[in-house]
């Protein structure tokens, strides 16, 4: 089983980056009536969103994320040993983003870079890599990147998924070094491909070269399928992760999620007796943005920050693959947050 | 049989209310496009409901079985969740 504990790493800062131009599902959406976004706004919980646009990637959203970063933390360029991308809505099919990344944020060439194809469990996954290579020595500091553009693969005429989608890119900083007495760090992380179709974007990938029909081009997505994933998987995964690290489930400061859609969110919270006020939801300002919705909430979700004491934090990601993934981190009283914009508007 | 098991009446107001609907309209042999409510967003309510008040998990196929209140009235038995006979 796919789950351990990593030591002596720490989380130096995190930085969202979104879009500037942003849509308001009431007053920008056309095609629905007022009624019909009404109903899927009380539900999914997104009232506005921002949107990339045809100009904008996930690695430009990425990349004004990891600049700001890296100059809050005074990092040299030259300092950075590993980028990972982790991010389904890559520049190219060829090269990694994470190459591209690598010389726009002028990082060195002794840098390792690498891409990972996940989506809404990406995070967590992210987060692992970048904690396990560190700890595997040789590698001192490491920016995971994670970014999504999911409104550019969305057909906003398929109700399934309009109105939902937003864009994100996100920058953490890890640093070998724990802090002295820090528990240590603990990740589950699991699969289950025989979903894969419950989420997909069908054409333009080498099954399907290039399917005729454009629509083969956008994401389709089982909802009830992928909703009744959630409730079995997610609280199993926390239940597992609290008995990894041997801690209960209210020594936890928050459970920040992937923001897949507030009622599939409030109903694992109440079933998992998770109080709200732990559950951060920043599906509201910027919907479901895949992945990088988890650093986007832990910059904007408002999380109260003791002095001196660090975060204890689970961060569960779940959703296309079928994949999910958790990861119980320390947010210590130093590492820094932040949010960025990429100025896009028309 | 399990512990929160109703009779088909009792389930009949129970889909009812989930849909938003009248109960008088809803019969076992209703279907799924005669009511407004179960639609892409209505199938979450009714998979959220049932794991609230039966701790039923409905598998894919289960949920690609629904397509009547008989069919809903049908799963919950096979889970325990009727406390009557057909």
């Amino acid at each position: 089983m796919a789950k351990c504990t990593i030591s002596g790493v720490s989380l130096k800062g995190i930085v969202s980056g979104v879009p500037s131009r942003r849509f308001d599902n009431f007053k920008d959406a056309t095609g629905f009536t007022e009624d019909e976004v009404r109903k899927v706004v009380g539900m999914a919980g997104v009232k506005s969103r921002r949107m990339a646009g045809d100009a904008v990637c996930s690695s430009d959203l990425c990349q004004a994320a990891a600049e700001d970063l890296l100059g809050k933390i005074g990092w040299p360029r030259d300092s950075v040993d590993a980028l990972i991308m982790v991010t389904q809505s890559p520049d190219y099919l060829l090269p990694s983003t994470a190459c591209l990344l690598q010389t726009k944020l002028g990082l060195p060439t002794t840098c390792a870079a690498f891409d990972v194809g996940l989506g809404c469990s990406g995070y967590p996954y992210g987060l692992y890599l970048g904690a396990l290579m560190i700890s595997g020595g040789g590698i001192k500091r490491a920016l995971v990147l994670h970014g999504e553009t999911p409104s550019r693969f969305a057909d906003e005429s398929d109700r399934s998924v309009s109105l939902l989608f937003g864009d994100a890119g996100s920058a953490t900083a890890l640093e070998a070094g724990g802090a002295d007495g820090e528990a240590p760090w603990s990740f589950v992380l699991h699969s289950d491909g025989s979903g894969f179709e419950d989420l997909i974007i069908p054409g333009g990938g080498f099954r399907e070269r290039f399917p005729e029909d454009r629509r083969r081009y956008y994401v389709s997505m089982n909802g009830a399928n992928i909703f009744s994933f959630s409730i079995k998987r997610v609280p199993a995964v926390i239940q597992d992760t609290l008995e990894l690290a041997g801690i209960g489930k209210d020594d936890i400061d928050y459970y920040v999620f992937h923001q897949s859609n507030q009622f599939i969110m409030r109903h694992l919270a109440k079933k998992m007796g998770i109080a709200e006020a732990k559950m951060p939801l920043t599906l509201g300002d910027f919907g479901n943005t895949g992945g990088p919705s988890i650093p986007l909430t832990i910059t904007q979700g408002n999380l109260e920050r003791p002095a001196g004491r660090a975060l204890t934090l689970m961060l569960v990601g779940y959703g296309v693959g079928l994949s999910w993934a958790s990861a119980l981190v320390r947010l210590g009283p130093g590492a820094v947050l932040g949010h960025a914009e990429v100025q896009n508007q028309p | 049989m399990s512990a929160v098991a109703k009779s088909t009446s009792e389930i009949l107001t129970w889909v009812a209310d989930i849909f938003e609907t009248p109960a008088d309209g809803i019969r076992p042999e209703t279907k799924r496009d005669e009511i407004d409510a179960w639609d892409s967003l209505g199938i979450l309510t009714l998979i959220a409901r049932m794991d609230e008040d039966f701790q039923v998990l409905l598998t894919e196929d289960e949920i690609q079985e629904l397509r009547s209140v008989g069919d809903i009235i049908e799963v919950l038995r096979r889970h325990g969740g009727v406390a009557d006979n057909p």
